[in-house]
């Protein structure tokens, strides 16, 4: 039973991780549209950047989180500048192929760049754990499920209380109708698809606390996101927490339960995504 | 209204209809004779590497053509590297088992071209990324089940040795690449040239009208699939026979997926010389970058991707200004 629990909190936990990155992509796919394949990339680059400063500066990863942020929401206002925005109009084919494109040139720049290897950051807070009775929780792992939780819901302030949250969910639901009514459709897209990639720069910095930097560490993490979206339904914000919590658990419990979990976990995941869309098509979803 | 009513009538003008003539052909033609006359050119002492090179320039141009003969029915696939990599593994499984190599390489495609189906018939209703991903993920799935099957029966982590295809002479391996390469090419064309072309490509362009039209999108979505699948799976057994060692990460790579699509993509889509052009192009491309740099030269796809998303839509094909040779083949 311990062991369940465990099992269960841990899921819970990596979940947070899961809900950061896929709220991004949520927010890149419901606003502008985009289908991100590149979004695992913009993770990889906040994850360098925290091992970058910790290795060579010497600043911890949290400390630096916000400046990455910011850097990385630039990096993604122009990316959106130099192409994305001249695909908007474009069929949903040359949309996805060409963000597809940017993530294997952002990819194979850090593998010749960087070389393929790991790179690990250490924080003296690393192998600190919390104990709440009988459960034991690792410290990195709770201090970014906080972080994560903390960040969802200032999106969601932001979403649904502000000028700017307003105007994204009216581009969202028509983008013309937005753009009669006098909103800057192009600042909105501008802003929404930086806040996305910032947002997995964020998911970025923890994953280098968490596990390690390397030029593949966001494929894994995007495929995840999309399994997400694709589960709580395109541009659906709330339904992007309860499918991350899903996976998260599940495959907490694969690792857990299935003998040789290691190996299969992964294959359980690919099968999920592959159901899902599966029986979202068959149920006559799009 | 008939065409003749039409004519009678006000001066109503038919789209310009581009007739394919025999011409169209002609670059095709030129490329497979020069293809074919490569390994008497006096290659000098590196002869067996440039060889090797024009060789996997061949495979690359397979696996190019058979995804776009499948992009031809709206079908955009990220999963053409397991097919690629169950053509590599059905024929070494099939040569462990005792059967010869000529057999087995058909029975290979034709094992690889049935799983096609079914993975097509799962997926029929899907479009756009979510078929990408879809195929993304059955991809993941076939290397996953593959390298986790115990080491006895495909070689699980590690790999499978594979006997060299036609005693290891690489002549005769170019040869035989050559001439799945033609048969590709005459697949192709005969897409094109039947009323195969006009299904797919009314299937792509709307998948309601197609209907309406009564085109059976079902059987011609796997028909696609298949034709497609069998094809890959020919240039995995090339793949196989030529390295003579497979493992489940490199034969089923992601990269083996994205290259025959910016291939197509750069060459031309829905063409027959362009994907082949692509190939030779980007093939090069990666070679010269390949001696610079270890890792990341797959950098030259993603960057030819997005350049030509952006400025080059219609791809090589597109740049052709004089077009007086009719349609494109």
């Amino acid at each position: 039973m311990d062991l369940f629990v465990q099992t269960l909190v841990n899921g819970l936990l990596q979940s947070g991780l899961y809900a950061l990155v896929a709220s991004g992509l949520a927010l890149a796919v419901g606003v502008v549209g985009i289908v991100n394949f590149a979004h695992g990339e913009y993770l990889m680059i906040g994850a360098f950047l925290a091992w970058a400063g910790s290795a060579f500066l010497g600043v911890d990863p949290l400390l630096s989180l916000p400046v990455i942020a910011v850097a990385v929401f630039a990096i993604g206002a122009l990316t959106y500048r130099v192409s994305i925005r001249h695909v908007l109009l474009a069929p949903e084919l040359n949309q996805m192929l060409l963000t597809f494109g940017l993530g294997i040139l952002l990819q194979n720049l850090a593998l010749m760049l960087l070389g393929g290897n790991t790179r690990t950051v250490t924080t003296p807070y690393q192998a600190s754990s919390l104990q709440l009775g009988d459960l034991s929780v690792g410290g990195p792992k709770a201090l970014a499920f906080g972080l994560a939780a903390l960040l969802l819901g200032a999106l969601y302030v932001v979403l649904y209380r502000t000028t700017l949250g307003r105007q994204m969910r009216a581009v969202a639901q028509n983008r013309r109708g937005a753009q009669l009514i006098g909103i800057d459709v192009d600042r909105v897209y501008l802003i929404a698809f930086g806040v996305s990639c910032a947002l997995a720069a964020v998911a970025g910095v923890l994953v280098s606390v968490l596990l390690f930097a390397s030029p593949t560490v966001g494929l894994v993490f995007a495929l995840k996101a999309f399994a997400i979206i694709v589960m709580a339904g395109l541009g659906n914000l709330t339904g992007v927490l309860w499918a991350s919590v899903l996976l998260g658990v599940s495959e907490a419990l694969v690792q857990t339960y299935v003998p040789g979990g290691g190996g299969w976990s992964d294959a359980v995941f690919f099968l999920m995504i592959f159901g899902t869309l599966v029986l979202r098509s068959f149920r006559g979803a799009r | 209204m008939s065409a003749r009513q039409a004519e009678a009538g006000a001066p109503v003008r038919a789209a310009p209809r581009r007739e394919i003539t025999p011409g169209a052909a002609l670059p095709l033609l030129g490329f497979l004779l020069l293809a074919a006359l490569f390994p008497f050119l006096p290659l000098g002492s590196r002869a067996e590497f440039l060889l090797q090179i024009a060789f996997f320039t061949l495979v690359a141009g397979i696996m190019a053509l058979s995804w776009d003969i499948l992009a031809r029915s709206g079908q955009v696939s990220l999963a053409h590297a397991a097919f690629y990599g169950l053509g590599a593994y059905g024929y070494a499984l099939l040569l462990k088992a005792g059967l010869p190599w000529l057999l087995a390489m058909p029975v290979a495609a034709l094992l690889a071209g049935g799983v096609s189906l079914i993975l097509g018939a799962v997926t029929m209703r899907l479009s756009g990324m979510y078929f990408a991903i879809a195929t993304l993920a059955f991809t993941e799935v076939v290397r996953t089940i593959i390298q986790n099957l115990p080491e006895s029966v495909a070689g699980g982590a590690t790999g499978l040795l594979v006997p060299a295809l036609l005693g290891g002479n690489s002549r005769a391996q170019y040869a035989l690449a050559w001439g799945l390469l033609a048969f590709t090419v005459l697949v192709s064309l005969a897409v094109r040239l039947t009323r195969l072309h006009f299904a797919f490509a009314a299937i792509r362009q709307g998948e309601e009208t197609a209907r309406v039209l009564g085109v059976s999108i079902v059987r011609f979505k796997l028909l696609a699939f298949f034709i497609s699948s069998s094809l890959a799976a020919l240039a995995g057994v090339l793949y196989a026979g030529k390295t003579f060692f497979i493992n489940p990460l490199e034969t089923f790579s992601l990269a083996n997926s994205i290259a025959p699509l910016t291939t197509s993509i750069f060459g031309g889509l829905y063409t027959t010389l362009g994907p082949v052009l692509g190939a030779t192009v980007l093939r090069v491309a990666e070679e010269l970058l390949h001696n610079s740099v270890k890792d990341g030269y797959l950098v030259v796809y993603g960057l030819v991707l997005m350049l030509s998303i952006l400025w080059l839509p219609r791809g090589l094909m597109g740049l052709r200004r004089n077009r007086k040779h009719g349609g494109d083949l």
